[in-house]
């Protein structure tokens, strides 16, 4: 410990962020944070505040997938710190690194049901990578740093750091030399390389399956070389979309529940898997025993404990892909294997001849998606809107493509693109939404409003919880149970009302102009689209199913 | 009536002495499946490591478990003992 100034608790706080980078932090304040929120007065760091702690914590994660960093966020105790979980939650299932502050009760009055009191520390074990209280101020820098570090190391992931009101009041004067180091968890590299190499020279019919864990390896380049110099074709989970080359012919699109029927097929005709972050989630598999049947795994991951979780691997190697992957790069003699698959991606493409005058939602995204500028960031929420623009919206890198994966977070979609826009304040950032997601964080329309935040948001509305009531139809004998939206908000007027300019398009002719518009628009926009409520995604898995059995229509 | 068969195991882990690593630990065996049948928690204060042996039983592979306890940022290594016991629960 050297470095002599005297700093409070919170003063620290915000000098230790400041020394991991950190210049934008997410929040809400409240009574038993005001000590931290008094030190932020004096700082550097910008903070913005949402209305809502759980906006704070998506932008927090759309800021950090944005722009591959970390995402912070702040609340008090109480309610404050219980409306973040689902913030956290969301990013544990995506491997998302963020910090979340939490204000507590002085210690003095912990477990005594104080006012705004709960064990968020407790509540934190089931939806964080790891977390803190901080009950000794001699303890917050070390603790802090530590933090970050978890929140990057191997698998990223979101921490919590409690800090009791009074440990925020306390003084420090000593400060750490430099940062703290985590223990390092060694282990024996799991690297089965020469059996995987054997696999993958006698395979005939392999196929890549790229999940979001090569985003946040920044291994986006290695995979793309490793595709192009072995001409494997490729699937791409929800989280894997932008990984592969958009213009790779050997590109399959996503695979799983709503992935295409050349992926889906090409998947269950496969001898070889070369699985590169990614799970095997049930969304993607189907029903699990009928999975890529016939196909062995290589499976490269940086957890060990999603190797055989799910799947057996025949060669598993753990650790970086960046540095694993191109190991394996080796030329392939799978020609038949790839006209095959090419020829399916022709036959199975999508078509965008929808009948009649109504907007057809899938070609309204496959529009934005042509004209939208390159390196446009698109975030998403949960739903028909959600699928559809997985399956028809195009892009460059995994960054640009935000969507609640693992955990399907209704709300995501607004805050996260408000948290990215602020990251990449440069690109273009569009929230597709639906009607029922977008009420779901639609407060944080303030936020929009009060930093004059450029988001574009396309609503796709069908006045309806779309997903939900396709299910209904399709598998409790269309038993509409609270599905129907009809009596939705006008949205043109609720943007109005946040001074966000606003347009609603009911017609086919409608489309590219109004498309154009909102991108040339200086400012926040509002899309309303009007959809068919009867439209459905396809194609789809039904639930326990083979991907190959999938249903094209009703 | 249908049968289900548990395999039951002895764990050794080995954490820092840190807050709340049992409740990590507790948290994380039940939710990958896991029944605890019993457990004993020591801690050495001459350089603050827990020692806790538990002994589970699931129809899961001990390997699932096991990977899972690793990755808790305090836990510093997990054993399985080799005496591996089935036993059969029945349930109407």
């Amino acid at each position: 410990m050297t470095k002599s100034k005297t700093l409070t608790g919170g003063a620290l706080l915000f000098e230790v962020l400041q020394e991991h980078g950190v210049q934008h932090v997410f929040g809400y304040p409240g009574g038993a944070i005001m000590p931290i929120y008094d030190a932020l007065y004096d700082s550097d760091v910008k903070h913005f505040l949402c209305r809502h702690e759980q906006g704070a914590a998506f932008s927090a994660v759309g800021y950090a997938r944005a722009a591959g960093t970390v995402g912070v966020c702040l609340a008090t105790s109480g309610p404050g710190a219980t409306n973040l979980i689902t913030g956290l939650a969301d990013a544990l299932a995506d491997s998302i690194p963020v910090v979340a502050i939490t204000g507590q009760v002085p210690t003095a009055a912990m477990g005594s049901d104080a006012f705004q009191e709960i064990d968020i520390f407790g509540l934190s074990l089931a939806c964080t990578k790891h977390s803190f209280q901080v009950t000794d101020i001699n303890e917050l820098e070390k603790v802090l740093h530590q933090a970050f570090e978890i929140a990057l190391e191997g698998r990223h992931g979101p921490v919590l750091v409690d800090i009791p009101k009074d440990i925020q009041l306390a003084e420090v004067t000593q400060r750490l030399d430099k940062l703290s180091h985590l223990k390092n968890k060694v282990k024996l590299p799991l690297a089965d390389i020469s059996k995987a190499l054997d696999l993958l020279t006698h395979a005939k019919q392999p196929i890549l399956y790229v999940g979001g864990g090569v985003g946040m390896a920044n291994a986006v380049e290695e995979v793309r070389d490793f595709a192009e110099k072995t001409g494997m074709p490729s699937v791409s989970t929800l989280k894997g979309l932008g990984a592969i080359n958009p213009d790779n012919e050997n590109h399959l699109g996503m695979l799983g529940m709503h992935g295409t029927k050349a992926a889906n097929l090409a998947v269950q005709q496969s001898d070889l898997l070369v699985v590169v972050g990614a799970r095997f989630d049930d969304r993607v598999t189907g029903k699990l025993d009928e999975f890529a049947p016939n196909a062995k795994v290589i499976h490269f991951d940086i957890d060990t404990a999603e190797i055989n979780k799910r799947r057996d691997a025949d060669a598993a190697i753990l650790g970086d892909l960046k540095g694993n992957l191109p190991l394996l790069t080796t030329e392939l003699d799978i020609a038949d294997w790839q006209q095959k698959l090419q020829q399916m991606n022709t036959d199975f493409a999508w078509r965008y001849d929808h009948p009649g005058d109504s907007i057809f939602a899938p070609g309204v995204l496959k529009t934005v998606s042509d004209l939208m500028p390159s390196n446009t960031c698109v975030t998403t929420d949960v739903g028909q809107h959600q699928m559809w623009a997985a399956q028809h919206m195009t892009f460059d890198d995994p960054s640009n493509f935000l969507t609640s994966g693992g955990m399907g977070t209704m709300g995501f979609g607004l805050p996260a693109a408000i948290g990215a826009q602020i990251s990449r304040p440069h690109d273009t950032v569009i929230a597709v939404s639906g009607d029922g997601s977008i009420m779901m964080n639609v407060q944080e329309l303030a936020t929009i409003k009060r930093y004059q935040i450029p988001v574009k948001v396309v609503l796709i509305d069908n006045a309806k919880l779309g997903m939900v009531r396709q299910w209904q139809d399709l598998f409790f004998d269309g038993r509409l149970s609270e599905t129907d939206l009809s009596d939705n908000p006008d949205f043109v007027m609720l943007a109005q009302a946040f001074d966000i300019k606003s347009q609603l398009i009911t017609k086919k002719s409608e489309v590219k102009a109004a498309i154009e518009e909102m991108l040339d628009h200086d400012g926040p926009y509002l899309l309303q689209v009007k959809i068919d409520a009867a439209e459905n995604v396809w194609p789809l898995v039904p639930p326990n199913t083979a991907n190959d059995k999938m249903m094209e229509s009703v | 009536m249908s049968s289900m068969t548990l395999n039951k195991y002895q764990l050794i882990i080995m954490a820092d002495d840190k807050q709340v690593v049992l409740e990590r630990i507790l948290q994380v065996t039940r939710y990958r499946g896991f029944l605890i049948n019993g457990m004993n928690a020591e801690v050495n204060t001459g350089n603050n490591v827990a020692t806790i042996t538990m002994s589970v039983s699931s129809e899961r592979p001990i390997s699932l478990l096991i990977d899972q306890i690793n990755k808790l940022i305090d836990i510093k290594g997990v054993k399985v003992d080799n005496s591996e016991v089935q036993i059969q629960q029945h349930s109407a």
